[in-house]
């Protein structure tokens, strides 16, 4: 058993951590704390912090301030060493060497010997799909490629925590759906932190979200359902007159909120749906006012969450 | 602490660089080509220039006034001269060829996937090393070619010459170690291998000069000279009367400026 399950504390403690380049303050006092479970996602917009904290969780800058504890270890530290796995945004493979010799020697360098670390190589670039690539050099491959075989260089050994920046940014959908179903899939045993922009994502896969604007954590929540209320996110093909009034009056509906041009929040209480379920009145109630839906979706988007 | 296993894979790494790629072996076979040009038409045309008996007076007085006169006296020719073309190339090999020990990695982000897997000691020791172990691999193959030549001169020199080539390779070995190290020093700082080379450019010229300025104006501060890499050179060249402040000089320049190259790259961004 390794260190990181051994440990007792939070996986990932960030206390009052702060970083600035010159006059320019990237991370301002952010802490927080993460437990070893369901991905967990890392949202804001364009220059809010996140490639600066993914790069201070890493080890790759040191913080201004504050201080980073990964399983009771500071960010790079050798004891974190194949346990700590990472996709860095924009990070390349040398490209003199094939893909197979690099991920055999990043292998090496985790422990492996050099016939198990060949094998692992070849494993991990199967779990990506990209087994036929071993002798090809980086060049040879297409931007998602590239890509695949960078997720593929943290699924190496037996990681306990990935940290994914972006890691669907330029696939197409079907590559990214299978990086998705990889996350997945993998996560019963590995604690993911996705960042992406890419909402929708992140809400399929996380189970908790960390904020971050400007520099500062803005929230920090679980994407647990509240155990007060429940919510319907409702989006229609197109507007419909007296479509609020007449879902306001089905029964148990407390309120009802557009969000966005032909998207509806309905909000219910968690007591009420037993006998006459709301999404089904909603649905009856389409049906009867011959009214298009394009999406019936159980819960908030975390996009309505957030904003 | 550095662990060994890391640092073994580290260097295995570096020496497949230079042996097993496309572009390594084009560097090595341009090093092979230049070397069977100095060794063919430079040691072996001079050796018997400076030797020939019409010459001899000639070669005394010039390599007398240079203060080598020692040189003349060893058993293998061959080696004299080519230790005066290898006491001031192999340095200046040595500045080029490990000009790019981090920095490629760096801009490229390679080094971000390494420093999950090793610490930045070990890639600055490891890198070290291995390029260490390179240049001293290219040394023993120009010696190798030089006790051949002397060989094909004259059987009877075989073993003169691999005497004194083992005294060379040590010699060698020693005196290329702190400019490598200055590339480590530099990579640590700079984040491409031209920068590298503009900047050991600069430090040898612009350095020397104001160092020179220093020492002229305060007459004093002499020991500035033993920042620079080499600076043994002029008095080592004829290996005569060397002490071991001689071999600890280079020696110490090395570790001061890996303990240097070290703190620095551990508090840089990558």
């Amino acid at each position: 058993m390794s260190a990181i399950n051994n440990h007792a504390g939070p996986l990932i403690q960030v206390e009052n951590l702060s970083k600035s380049f010159n006059e320019h303050l990237a991370l301002d006092n952010v802490s927080f704390s993460l437990d070893k479970g369901e991905p967990i996602a890392l949202v804001g917009p364009n220059g809010a912090g996140k490639t600066t904290l993914f790069s201070i969780l890493c080890g790759y800058l040191s913080p201004s301030n504050g201080s980073v504890k990964i399983a009771g270890f500071s960010a790079g530290h050798s004891s974190l060493f194949g346990r700590l796995a990472a996709l860095p945004q924009d990070a390349q493979f040398d490209p003199r060497f094939t893909i197979a010799h690099q991920l055999t020697f990043y292998a090496q360098l985790q422990g492996f010997s050099r016939m198990n670390a060949q094998k692992e190589a070849h494993r991990t670039l199967e779990l990506v799909g990209l087994a036929d690539t071993l002798k090809a050099k980086p060049d040879e491959l297409s931007h998602g490629m590239r890509k695949r075989v960078s997720i593929a260089q943290t699924l190496i050994g037996s990681p306990e925590i990935i940290m994914l920046d972006e890691a669907t940014a330029g696939l197409d959908p079907i590559n990214a759906r299978e990086v998705r179903e990889l996350v997945s899939t993998l996560s019963s045993d590995i604690t993911f932190i996705l960042s992406s922009h890419d909402l929708s994502e992140l809400e399929r896969l996380c189970s908790q979200v960390l904020y971050l604007e400007k520099g500062k954590l803005q929230q920090h929540q679980s994407l647990q359902n509240d155990s007060e209320h429940r919510y319907l996110t409702l989006r229609m093909k197109q507007p419909y007159d007296n479509f609020i009034e007449l879902i306001q009056s089905l029964a148990n509906v407390q309120k009802v909120e557009q969000t966005q041009k032909n998207e509806f929040v309905i909000t219910t209480s968690t007591e009420a749906s037993e006998n006459d379920p709301l999404d089904l009145q909603i649905l009856q109630l389409c049906h009867k006012q011959q009214w298009q839906y394009s999406q019936l979706t159980n819960g908030k988007t975390l996009e309505n969450r957030l904003f | 602490m550095l662990n060994i296993h890391r640092l073994f894979i580290l260097i295995q790494f570096e020496l497949i660089r230079i042996f097993k790629t496309k572009s390594g072996l084009i560097a090595l076979s341009a090093f092979c080509a230049v070397w069977f040009i100095l060794l063919y038409y430079m040691v072996s045309a001079a050796t018997e220039i400076i030797f020939s008996d019409g010459f001899k007076i000639v070669a005394s007085t010039l390599f007398g006034s240079l203060g080598l006169n020692a040189l003349l006296k060893w058993p293998v020719a061959e080696f004299a001269i080519y230790w005066l073309v290898a006491v001031y190339s192999f340095p200046l090999f040595a500045l080029f060829v490990t000009s790019d020990q981090t920095c490629s990695d760096k801009a490229r982000g390679t080094l971000r996937f390494i420093t999950l897997r090793a610490t930045r000691s070990e890639i600055l020791i490891g890198r070290f090393l291995g390029q260490f172990l390179i240049i001293v691999v290219l040394i023993f193959l120009t010696l190798m070619a030089c006790i051949a030549l002397a060989a094909a001169r004259d059987g009877a020199l075989l073993l003169p010459a691999i005497q004194q080539a083992l005294v060379l390779f040590i010699e060698l070995s020693i005196l290329i170690t702190p400019f490598i190290a200055l590339m480590s020093f530099f990579n640590s700082i700079l984040s491409s291998a031209k920068m590298s080379i503009v900047a050991s450019i600069l430090f040898y010229t612009i350095g020397a000069l104001l160092i020179g300025f220093i020492q002229f104006r305060l007459n004093s501060g002499y020991f500035l000279d033993y920042l620079f890499p080499g600076t043994q050179i002029s008095k080592v060249v004829s290996l005569e009367g060397l002490d071991f402040k001689h071999y600890l000089i280079p020696l110490l320049q090395t570790v001061v400026l890996l303990f240097v190259a070290d703190k620095l790259l551990k508090r840089a961004s990558i």
